[in-house]
């Protein structure tokens, strides 16, 4: 069998360059009786914040042409009801497991992170700076060169793990968050979360999404992913995720040819959620 | 047991004006499924990307049966499917509907396509000797199936009296409520808006009512949190539950449908 490990960095080496992207596999024991997760090179969790929330009234999803808008708010159980409930599962795979951390403010990530940083299960983290779908997401963070820098740095004070920071493709140029990411320790870029998008229903002529605009995924994006991606390869050092529309081998091909040392996998989670196994088999050959 | 397998197609007919009832050969969950369950339909390479969830509406031998309504671009495709071709499906999602033997009687409500599951519930109650009172209501005669091999008692209704009944299901069941023998326990499927009237009239006449809810979903797992429903009491701080994994069946009176 051909080697697909990667390193991303001197922290952290992966079985194979295929993760799961954050808020499609759940914590993992969701799919676990349907899957074997161990496949993936790492598994990113859904987004997880300080305190619980319920997330965004519906309805929070509409599917679009190749695609799908999200607004699901960040719904997740808060961290200690994450530590209590999912630690156990996750810390007992032996998949790299990245926690994916959203705030509402800086003060929010920091906590998050101080409090993980310890468990040795957790390979990582991936900062979330760029959900479009709650007040004061944390997509400041991810369009303001200025605050991301602060955020990265003060996260570098509280954590020697890997490090991701998650863009956002919401922005006339990504090159100076990238490189901010960089300058401010950061140990890679992931990239890219959701695109702005809505929907109408032309009987009711209302949204189709609760909250208006929600988050664009799935191969509709693709194009978009590859061409932040491009841009960003060319003047960053650190290691780049790969993000959007991925749903086959070819797709994965074409990110690592863009710049990317690794991809994760996200909505095709919901609409073929056995696609790592055929990734892996075209990857081999 | 969550399994994604690609199964032939036994057989692709309409039993309705644009209802069809597809078998899918499928010994694993015609063994294993239970009344409520549902399974997800593929469509690769689809510009729509979800896949479709289906209640299971009977098990026939090693097929379990599926009935749709064509009502677009993915049903109308499967109105094509042969027997022989092979689909991608996902199962067995969901919970199921909570028998309560000691219930008097057993009233199954149905509004269209919403009857799919409880054509299932029906045949499971039956063979364990329970003949349930079974009320399906379409807008007209010509979307009725044949429910001849049914061994439920049956309250056909129909929105413009071309057959049976003339009204809704729910305006069927209350002139038929006082013949019941107490205490009932009913079940229902079908538009939201005759699932809150139930709903609300159950309550009222203190009747069990568990209902299946219909949502759009990405995924059918509970990964993508997007088939969510209001509960009128949160847990921990949550008032939203998952239609496809902590439901689909759910008890009325849980319920918040004012949203």
């Amino acid at each position: 069998m051909s080697d697909l490990s990667v390193a991303l960095g001197a922290k952290l080496t992966l079985a194979n360059p295929i993760l799961t992207a954050s808020g499609t596999f759940g914590y993992g024991d969701e799919l676990s009786d349907l899957l074997d997760l161990e496949q993936f090179g790492g598994i990113v969790t859904k987004s997880l914040s300080l305190k619980p929330r319920e997330g965004n009234p519906p309805p929070r999803i509409v599917e679009t042409p190749a695609g799908m808008i999200n607004s699901i708010g960040l719904a997740n159980l808060g961290l200690d009801r994450f530590l209590d409930e999912k630690a156990a599962f996750l810390g007992q795979l032996k998949s790299t497991v990245i926690v994916n951390v959203a705030g509402r403010e800086q003060a929010e990530y920091i906590e998050v992170v101080r409090r993980l940083q310890s468990m040795p299960w957790i390979a990582g983290f991936e900062i979330n700076v760029s959900c479009p779908n709650v007040k004061q997401g944390g997509i400041e963070f991810g369009v303001n060169p200025e605050l991301l820098g602060d955020l990265v740095s003060s996260l570098r004070n509280q954590t020697d793990k890997f490090l991701m920071i998650k863009l956002s493709p919401n922005v006339n140029d990504i090159r100076p968050l990238a490189e901010c990411a960089q300058r401010n320790g950061a140990d890679a870029v992931s990239m890219i979360n959701t695109l702005y998008g809505s929907a109408i229903d032309i009987h009711s002529r209302r949204p189709k999404i609760h909250t208006v605009f929600g988050g664009l995924s799935g191969p509709a994006i693709k194009p978009v992913a590859i061409a932040h991606i491009i841009k960003a390869a060319r003047v960053i050092d650190i290691p780049i995720i790969g993000i959007g529309g991925i749903q086959d081998g070819a797709d994965v091909v074409e990110f690592l040819l863009a710049g990317a040392s690794a991809v994760q996998l996200g909505t095709v989670n919901f609409f073929d959620p056995t696609a790592i196994t055929g990734i892996l088999a075209f990857l081999r050959k | 047991m969550k399994q994604h397998l690609s199964v032939p197609i036994h057989s692709n007919r309409k039993v309705a004006q644009d209802i069809y009832l597809l078998e899918l050969e499928c010994p694993l969950f015609a063994q294993a499924a239970r009344p409520g369950q549902f399974v997800n339909i593929y469509f690769p390479g689809s510009l729509k990307i979800f896949p479709r969830p289906f209640s299971i509406a009977g098990i026939r031998g090693e097929c379990i049966q599926i009935l749709y309504k064509v009502v677009g671009s993915q049903t109308r495709l499967m109105r094509t499917w042969k027997p022989g071709d092979s689909i991608r499906i996902l199962g067995l999602l969901g919970n199921s509907f909570e028998l309560d033997q000691s219930a008097e009687t057993h009233v199954l409500l149905a509004g269209g396509i919403g009857v799919a599951p409880l054509l299932f519930l029906a045949d499971w109650l039956s063979e364990q000797g329970i003949q349930a009172h079974f009320f399906i209501g379409v807008q007209t005669e010509n979307q009725h199936a044949d429910y001849a091999d049914l061994k439920s008692r049956l309250y056909l209704s129909s929105d413009d009296g071309s057959i049976g009944f003339r009204g809704n299901v729910v305006e069927h069941f209350q002139e038929v409520l006082a013949e019941l023998r107490r205490p009932i326990r009913a079940y229902a499927c079908g538009p939201d808006a005759m699932l809150h009237n139930l709903a609300g009239y159950c309550l009222e006449k203190e009747i069990d009512l568990q209902l299946s809810l219909e949502k759009v979903m990405a995924c059918g797992l509970g990964l993508c949190q997007g088939c969510v429903v209001k509960m009128r009491k949160p847990i921990d701080g949550n008032s939203y539950k998952l239609v496809c994994k902590d439901g689909p069946v759910f008890k009325a009176d849980e319920v918040l449908f004012d949203e």
